[in-house]
């Protein structure tokens, strides 16, 4: 193995592990300067997942072993992703392979195994959360795989190692298949982040949850494993905002450099529009993704035009 | 030798049956048959693996001729993996009266019906296989629900749907043989009318046959109302046979076809993945959910043909080669979790005595074997990793994002729609099964009934096992079949045989890795999370004290998806309130989402032939003279038209 690809592996296995929860908080801290608040430090997660670490879980009344299972399995599931998603255009398999659609499918193990959860402790709120968010899901994956469909176009393939090298550099950006293929994503990034307009994360009222929804029993490390997951979520959809939706240059060491230039804006982003833009009514989220949905098709379409 | 073992398999399924009519021989009985499907499948597969033809070839004279080659040993090795555990099951579901041993020998027949099909080498046997494999079910209905009208309506509209779309088969079988393309004599040019009508009649006839929509309105009737091993092979075997067919027909024996043909196909697929599972979502009983369901996951197949033709018309040969082969995985996968579905219902059924979906709860607790084994079969079929839904869906996927690779615009962005359709048919049977998990495993009991609910004798239990174990292996080694399956396709085409799935131009899916990084992970968290010391704590419902009353139903949960998707669905629903003096007495709720298809297209389709057959009716008079006008008419009209040259 290559100096080049041992440290971009050393960076996709910590980053996503380690520095994933300080994504959420530094979104959680721009957004409170932005609303004239001091907010807390971008160190929060990690105070609250220590906390959480030294707490008891909690056994609701009628639950069961899929309930004690569902915290494992979707961290589990996104450790998995975590493995997938590189961070630069070179980096050894790690046993689980490179490719964009198996991405998806262990987002929908993750999702299957918390509403699962949801079930077995019966609870409303959180089974109001899961329905709700399986319902985004159905528009959030189709929209998800048509953005991830442009990028595999452009670069000829779906392993994300070559999908980072093939969307590299300026010439790509010619066509505008990969800018509308961009612009589809962005929907997929608030909506897989779970932030307004799609969902509000710091909600505490159980009535207007959806990522939340099903956590809600939860305590201990249960919690701090949930909580965790919905870090490495950011991490997952921004490292691939940053190294294929972004512009990005050739070579392992410049990917690498230009990786925290990209996210550090990226969750300044997803504050500012966190700040700009109320929660909207779920029913019309669907619209919005279509939206994004309807934008990659141009892109396809554009590619295909422009390949011919 | 292979030829030998399947001639005994078929043989002991024959006797087998035989035996079943006995007063005392149904264990006996089809314990013996379950030995011949055991045959069966080991020389199916074994055709399969060693790529030789046995028997004869195919031929378009109507002299019977028998054979078997790579494609009928995919799908005689798919008819032995279900029949197992199916008959295994049937030894304990079915009740030792008159009723059960008519049962079992009559599932002997239809699993010699199915061989026929796919062992025919000539329009004849073929057509006859195909009726009889139409018919043996509907006999099974009719044995099993006795007296029972509702029953009885329902074989009718069976048969009289499969046959009136059926003619299609019929209709493309024999234009086929006329040209003398069966087996392969002569070539059929592209883009002929003939090559046209032969590809639109065998996708109505054998597509009805299938389930595909919006032709599937006999499946979620019929399906659910046969005893549950029946259930089994006809959601998981039967409409694949018709695949099987229309596999033949569109890629081998109808040339290469059109592009546009192709995206009709796509279309096909698409509309019945989608509606399939939408209406499974909405669905309250849980055989009729199931059936639904299977309605989507032949979209995902026929997605797959639909992808293989467009690439062949495109001259992407090796990616259609890769399209066709991950539809009949997709075959595979559907048939041995569907089976372990049905199955898993009819345990429930016996344990509950309701299919109900709202009135389970709790089952996992109560048959952890049964329960388990359908958990897993429902991880399956909502296509997640490292289970084998999941690498059939995952191949799938791969093949229509190479549909724009290949083509232009038009059909580029045909193939990108119906990508977009796969994803969310995933998201959606992820949805469903997460319900049915839900109300029918998990939580408290709903009703005493469920309760009491008792674990099911050790062959229906092992039966389970059996096929849940059947989706983590194919999950895991998906490539040991996907090898052989590429090399079946009609042109030439190979790839080497490995355990997991490695395509040029994809990051590749090394399923044994994934089970393994996947399971290690989990069981490393759990670890890490140390003695689960957990306080027990009351359920959070805002402070107010949790009752029964508070439970959620299938349709409390799928009502933000009826919510969007209102305009395409047309829910209906209906609140009625009693008040008596201001005071809020009772509160009625009434909703459904109707089928649509059945009420928009079919109701007006039957009310039409109704008046029609009135309008017909005044023809016949009864009186003698009429009809000796009308044969004079009639011969007078044959002159006029060979005077014309019209005909002869």
């Amino acid at each position: 193995m290559s100096a080049a690809s041992a440290v971009s592996t050393a960076v996709q296995v910590l980053g996503g592990i380690v520095l994933a929860p300080l994504l959420p908080g530094l979104v959680q801290h721009w957004k409170a300067r932005l609303q004239g608040r001091r907010g807390p430090t971008p160190l929060q997660p990690y105070r609250e997942l220590r906390r959480l670490w030294g707490k008891s879980m909690v056994d609701p009344e009628g639950s069961g072993p899929i309930y004690r299972l569902a915290p494992v399995v979707v961290a589990a599931a996104l450790a998995g992703a975590v493995l997938v998603v590189p961070v630069a255009q070179s980096a050894p398999t790690l046993g689980l392979g490179h490719d964009a659609l198996l991405l998806l499918g262990l987002l929908a193990l993750a999702r299957f195994a918390i509403a699962s959860a949801s079930w077995d402790v019966s609870n409303g709120f959180s089974l109001m959360g899961a329905s709700r968010d399986l319902t985004l899901s159905v528009f959030v994956e189709a929209t998800f795989i048509l953005a991830l469909a442009v990028a595999a176009l452009t670069s000829g393939t779906t392993d994300l190692r070559g999908v980072v090298a093939g969307t590299a550099g300026i010439g790509v950006w010619k066509s505008p298949a990969l800018a509308l293929g961009a612009v589809s994503f962005a929907f997929v990034v608030i909506a897989e982040t779970g932030r307004q307009p799609v969902d509000n994360p710091d909600t505490h009222l159980e009535l207007t949850m959806i990522h939340e929804g099903p956590l809600l029993e939860y305590a201990g490390r249960d919690l701090a494993y949930l909580q965790w997951a919905a870090a490495a979520r950011h991490w997952l959809v921004l490292v691939l905002a940053a190294e294929v939706f972004l512009p990005h240059p050739h070579g392992v060491w410049l990917q690498l450099a230009v990786l925290p230039v990209a996210l550090v804006p990226l969750c300044a982003a997803l504050a500012i529009v966190e700040t700009i833009l109320a929660k909207m009514r779920i029913l019309l989220v669907p619209r919005l993704l279509a939206v994004g949905a309807a934008a990659a098709l141009l892109g396809i379409a554009a590619w295909i035009a422009g390949a011919a | 030798m292979t030829g030998a073992l399947l001639v005994a398999g078929l043989g002991a399924i024959a006797i087998g049956g035989a035996l079943c009519v006995l007063r005392r021989g149904l264990s006996i009985g089809l314990a013996v048959q379950t030995v011949g499907a055991a045959g069966v499948a080991v020389a199916g597969f074994w055709t399969l693996g060693s790529s030789a033809s046995l028997g004869d070839g195919f031929s378009s004279s109507f002299a019977p001729r028998l054979g078997v080659d790579g494609l009928s040993g995919l799908f005689l090795g798919i008819l032995g993996l279900i029949a197992v555990p199916a008959l295994a099951f049937s030894v304990r579901y079915l009740r030792p009266g008159p009723n059960g041993r008519a049962v079992g020998a009559l599932t002997a027949l239809f699993v010699l019906a199915l061989a026929l099909v796919l062992c025919g080498r000539d329009p004849l046997t073929f057509l006859v296989g195909w009726e009889s494999m139409t018919l043996i079910p509907a006999v099974v209905i009719l044995v099993s629900r006795g007296a029972d009208r509702r029953a009885r309506r329902t074989v009718f509209n069976y048969l009289a749907l499969t046959h009136l779309g059926g003619a299609g088969t019929w209709v493309a079988i024999l234009l086929l043989a006329h040209a003398g393309a069966i087996g392969g004599q002569t070539t059929i040019a592209s883009g002929s009318g003939l090559q046209i009508a032969i590809a639109l009649s065998a996708l109505a006839g054998m597509g009805t046959k299938a389930g595909v929509m919006p032709l599937h309105v006999w499946l979620p009737r019929a399906h659910p109302i046969a005893p549950a091993p029946v259930s089994a092979l006809m959601s998981g075997v039967m409409i694949k046979v018709a695949l099987y067919g229309l596999v033949r027909v569109l890629l081998d024996w109808d040339g290469v076809l059109p592009v546009w043909f192709g995206v009709l196909v796509l279309a096909v697929g698409a509309f019945s993945a989608l509606g399939g599972v939408v209406y499974a979502l909405f669905e309250h009983d849980l055989k009729r959910l199931l059936a639904m369901h299977s309605i989507e996951n032949i979209g995902i197949i026929v997605l797959g043909i639909g992808a293989s033709i467009v690439l062949r018309a495109r001259g992407a040969d090796m990616w259609a080669a890769f399209a066709l082969a991950a539809a009949l995985l997709h075959c595979v996968n559907h048939a041995v979790f569907k089976a372990l579905l049905f199955l898993g219902a009819g345990a429930f059924e016996r344990a509950v005595g309701s299919l109900e979906i709202d009135r389970l709860g709790g089952l996992l607790r109560r048959m952890p074997w049964s329960g388990g084994a359908f958990l897993v079969g429902a991880a399956a079929i909502a296509g997640l990793p490292p289970l084998n839904g999941f690498a059939s869906e995952w191949l799938t996927l791969q093949a229509l994002l190479h549909v724009p690779r290949y083509g232009n615009v038009g059909d580029g962005v045909a193939g990108a729609l119906a990508l977009a359709a796969l994803a969310a048919t995933a998201a959606l049977a992820v949805f469903c099964f997460v319900k049915v998990v839900g109300l029918v495993l998990l939580g408290a009991p709903r009703t005493p009934a469920a309760a009491a609910a008792e674990e099911q004798p050790l062959p229906m239990r092992a039966a389970l096992v059996f096929l849940a174990l059947a989706c983590v292996a194919l999950g895991v080694a998906p490539g040991v079949l996907f090898g052989p399956l590429v090399g079946l396709a009609p042109w030439p085409s190979a790839h080497a045989t490995q355990l997991g799935l490695h395509l040029p131009g994809t990051g590749s899916l090394p399923t044994v890795g994934i089970a393994l990084v996947l399971v290690a992970v989990t069981i490393g968290l759990a670890l890490l999370r140390g003695n689960r010391r957990a306080a027990p704590a009351p359920n959070w419902a805002s402070g107010q004290l949790v009752e029964p009353a508070l439970n959620w139903t299938s349709a409390g949960f799928t009502k933000p998806l009826r919510l969007v998707l209102e305009l395409v669905l047309r829910p209906q629903r209906e609140i009625s309130s009693r008040t008596v003096g201001g005071v809020l007495q009772q509160v009625a709720y009434s909703g459904n989402v109707p089928h649509l298809i059945e009420d928009r297209l079919y109701r007006p389709a039957e009310r039409m032939a109704f008046r029609a057959a009135v309008h017909a009716r005044r023809l016949q008079t009864g009186s003698v003279g009429t009809y000796v006008v009308y044969l004079i008419a009639l011969v007078l009209v044959l002159l006029v038209a060979v005077r014309l040259g019209v005909i002869g």
